[in-house]
């Protein structure tokens, strides 16, 4: 128990004692002024005025009041943190491919590839590195859409010896191109002939399925087309299964609705056809839909363009080297179709460019021509036109016959004949004069001529160039061969050189092969092979030198599919190859590139009857492969 | 080593970045060839005057390790076979969580050259482990054959980077 002074005791009391002031601070009155007067004289009063209550003791009264035992207010603090939010993002389970078996390293229709040198970066000497990662493309307006671009791996580490094998290692602007069209939901691919938009799309692909995106897709392209685009899948996505629409209506729909087919190739017309005939319920969905050559739906009140339009799908990408072939409006279509227009609208020039700024990806020779090699070689595989296959079906079987009944009296020049023969049919069906490679021609020099550039053309026969020259007069076409008076030559090859009008030049391999400088053409066809590739290497040199050329040449070969040329263009590469690897690069002119007896005769199974016997017509092809 | 095997390998790539908002994490989780499988993201944190006082040095730790990285571990559906992290302050996981943590050692560092028992090259990079669980660095050395040589492990952490900032920008977490 203890006692301590509280301040209660100042608090007054409810009936306080008002006591008197002292008479000493009572004013007096100035008679004469009327006014107060104080004393201050006073000792009571303090000079300042103040109360001299001040002064006075205070009353102190005291209480007692209990202990306590606990102490008083003790600010405390816990550490807290809020439940932490999270925000996640699954991604789709991507399709796994079965690893592909491994080619036996003598499969005779493959060949050994050398891969590309890597460059080399003057400072450290160690291989530049580039990335290429891949952007969200403007319209993911989701941050799920965003996120799941974002966190893609770059793409030369996806491509790059981990997950997928690539053939050859891509080229820069390629890489751009990849990746843009993997995150696009809406594309138009419109770089310039050769430089490899099948490859681009193909591979776009191949990681959309790995990546789950897509799981179901169509490729729609002209029918010459289809067994390139076979073969660039094999090259550049082996895992991939490829089913082509092909055969009778009732396989076709089988086909249609197989739900496990990932890639289903077909022709325009083949789609068109179908999807006429389907109930609209029927059709089938597609994640993704190509279209190769696009321009053919440019006119959107076509049947084609109508019904292209109408494929259910999610994702709509569009390739063509010529977007606008005449008119801007062409543009419309495609766009309709990519679903970034709607339906029937018409958008002016002003809209048609925006829209081109977004969804067009466009690449010229020029542009890429650091990434480029000096000359880039195509093979372009066609398929032979109906009139064309059968005429060559027959021949080949009349030929074979006849040459099998000759027995051992066969000559070199017999069956030279009969090769001959059927290139010219490969050429154009001697009948019709339907050509599949008539086709694949104007629809490149479109492209060629669309961009300014000027191509070479050339052909082992005057008449083929004669019937070319007719069917390619929109193009400017010229002729130079050796039916041609001298005379005239000359000026034929400077109103190629000066002529913006003159975008091809038809030559034979004997006249164009030599001695002329056309460096100024950017691209050279091979519309039919000739016998030795240090010919074909003469004739494409026309227009393109080492260190003279002032930007790159684009090589397209015209091969026919399951005909001679085929057989003819593996013969020659082969021996291309081992002339390669045994001489070097350098030996280009060398005479014994050319096609052998041996080899000719091994161009056809040929065998003589004797008796219930056959035996094998000819000199035995000599091997390729010194091994 | 089976196709199974390979493919059961995940990695979990952490990062957690200061924004102004305040700390923010995410995890992405790939397969052992860098395709991404899950990825998680924390809304921000930010501590107070009062926590930036009482926790003193062992505030960023704790943000980093306990609160974000924890959270971020438990949430995930896929979880990862390896941790790979490149920020110190994240080591300290491995005492909350029962997985391997490596930090990648800058090449640039003088920790690169010091010779050291619980160091592992994995692909191009150079990972240090916790060093009260020496067992990790033995379970990592087991899935060294699985991943190729010229593997860029940071490379991943640079897409949890744009990642989280894609996600403040769009404000799904903010």
């Amino acid at each position: 128990m203890s006692f301590f002074t509280n301040y209660d005791a100042y608090i007054p009391e409810e009936n306080p004692i008002i006591e008197e002031p002292p008479r000493a601070l009572l004013p007096c009155i100035d008679i004469e002024t009327q006014s107060p007067v104080f004393n201050l004289g006073s000792p009571e009063i303090h000079i300042s005025g103040m109360n001299g209550a001040l002064k006075r003791k205070p009353q102190l009264n005291t209480a007692a009041t209990k202990l306590i035992n606990t102490a008083g207010f003790v600010p405390g603090w816990k550490p807290f943190w809020p439940k932490l939010k999270t925000f996640g993002l699954t991604f789709p389970a991507g399709i796994d491919f079965l690893p592909v078996k491994e080619e036996k390293q003598h499969d005779d229709n493959l060949r050994s590839i050398a891969p590309p040198k890597p460059k080399k970066s003057v400072e450290d000497g160690e291989v530049r590195k580039k990335t290429t990662k891949i952007k969200p493309p403007s319209n993911a307006l989701s941050v799920e859409d965003r996120l799941f671009y974002v966190l893609q791996p770059p793409l030369e580490t996806w491509l790059r010896g981990q997950e997928l094998i690539m053939p050859f290692e891509p080229y820069p602007y390629q890489y751009d191109g990849i990746g843009w069209l993997f995150s696009q939901q809406s594309a138009l691919l419109a770089d310039e002939m050769g430089l490899g938009k099948t490859m681009q799309m193909i591979t776009a692909m191949r990681l959309l399925l790995r990546a789950g995106k897509v799981r179901r897709a169509l490729l729609v392209c002209p029918k010459p087309l289809i067994p390139n685009w076979q073969r660039e899948f094999k090259l550049w996505a082996e895992e991939i299964p490829i089913t082509t629409l092909e055969g009778d209506t009732n396989r076709r729909k089988m086909i249609w609705q197989i739900p496990g087919s990932m890639v289903l190739l077909a022709n325009y017309e083949v789609v068109v056809r179908d999807f006429m005939a389907m109930h609209e319920d029927d059709r089938p969905q597609f994640d993704l839909v190509v279209l190769d050559e696009a321009q053919r739906i440019k006119n959107r009140d076509s049947v084609t363009a109508k019904m292209i339009h109408q494929i259910p799908r999610k994702r709509s990408v569009c390739m063509t080297g010529t977007p606008i072939e005449n008119r801007a409006e062409e543009m419309i279509s495609l766009f309709e179709f990519m679903d970034v227009i709607p339906a029937h609208s018409s958008p002016d020039i002003r809209q048609l460019s925006q829209l081109s700024k977004e969804y067009i990806l466009r690449r010229t020779k020029e542009i890429v021509k650091d990434d480029l090699p000096p000359r880039i070689d195509r093979d372009e595989i066609i398929e032979l036109v109906p009139a064309q296959q059968s005429a060559y079906k027959i021949a080949e079987e009349e030929g074979v016959f006849r040459l099998n009944e000759m027995g051992d009296s066969i000559s070199i020049q017999h069956v030279f004949e009969l090769v001959l023969r059927l290139k010219q049919i490969c050429n154009a069906d001697p009948y019709t004069g339907e050509s599949c490679k008539l086709d694949r021609l104007i629809a490149d020099m479109e492209e060629v001529s669309a961009s300014g550039g000027k191509a070479i053309l050339f052909s082992q026969w005057t008449k083929t160039l004669d019937m070319l020259a007719e069917k390619t007069k929109q193009f400017g076409c010229l002729v130079y061969h050796g039916g041609v008076p001298h005379k005239k030559r000359e000026p034929i090859l400077t109103q190629f050189k000066e002529d913006p009008d003159a975008h091809l030049i038809l030559m034979s391999y004997g006249t164009g092969a030599v001695g002329l400088n056309l460096q100024f053409a950017g691209y050279v066809f091979l519309y039919d092979r000739w016998w030795n590739p240090a010919v074909e290497d003469q004739a494409i040199n026309r227009a393109h030198r080492i260190g003279a050329t002032p930007s790159q040449i684009i090589v397209s070969k015209f091969i026919c599919k399951d005909t001679i040329e085929e057989r003819i263009d593996l013969v020659l590469r082969q021996k291309r190859e081992l002339f390669q690897r045994v001489l070097g690069e350098g030996d280009n002119d060398n005479d014994s590139h050319s096609l052998n007896a041996g080899e000719i005769f091994g161009l056809f199974d040929l065998k003589a009857r004797s008796g219930n016997t056959s035996k094998s017509i000819g000199p035995r092809p000599a091997k390729s492969d010194a091994a | 080593m089976s196709q199974v095997e390979k493919h059961s390998f995940h990695f979990g790539f952490l990062r957690v970045a200061q924004t102004e908002l305040g700390f923010v994490g995410g995890i992405l989780v790939t397969n052992s060839m860098g395709r991404p499988l899950e990825f998680q993201c924390t809304t921000p944190v930010r501590p107070n005057k009062t926590q930036e006082i009482l926790y003193g040095p062992t505030l960023e730790p704790f943000l980093y390790s306990e609160l974000i990285g924890k959270t971020l571990l438990e949430r995930l559906n896929v979880k990862p076979s390896l941790v790979v992290i490149q920020q110190d302050s994240l080591l300290d996981l491995r005492l909350h969580i029962d997985m391997p943590v490596a930090c990648i050692v800058p090449s640039d560092s003088k920790q690169a050259v010091l010779a050291d028992q619980t160091r592992i090259q994995l692909g191009r990079q150079l990972l240090k482990f916790h060093p009260n669980f020496p067992d990790d660095h033995q379970l990592v050395a087991q899935q060294q054959s699985i991943i190729p040589d010229d593997a860029e492990l940071g490379e991943p952490l640079d897409r949890v980077k744009d990642a989280l900032q894609e996600t403040m920008k769009s404000g799904a977490v903010a």
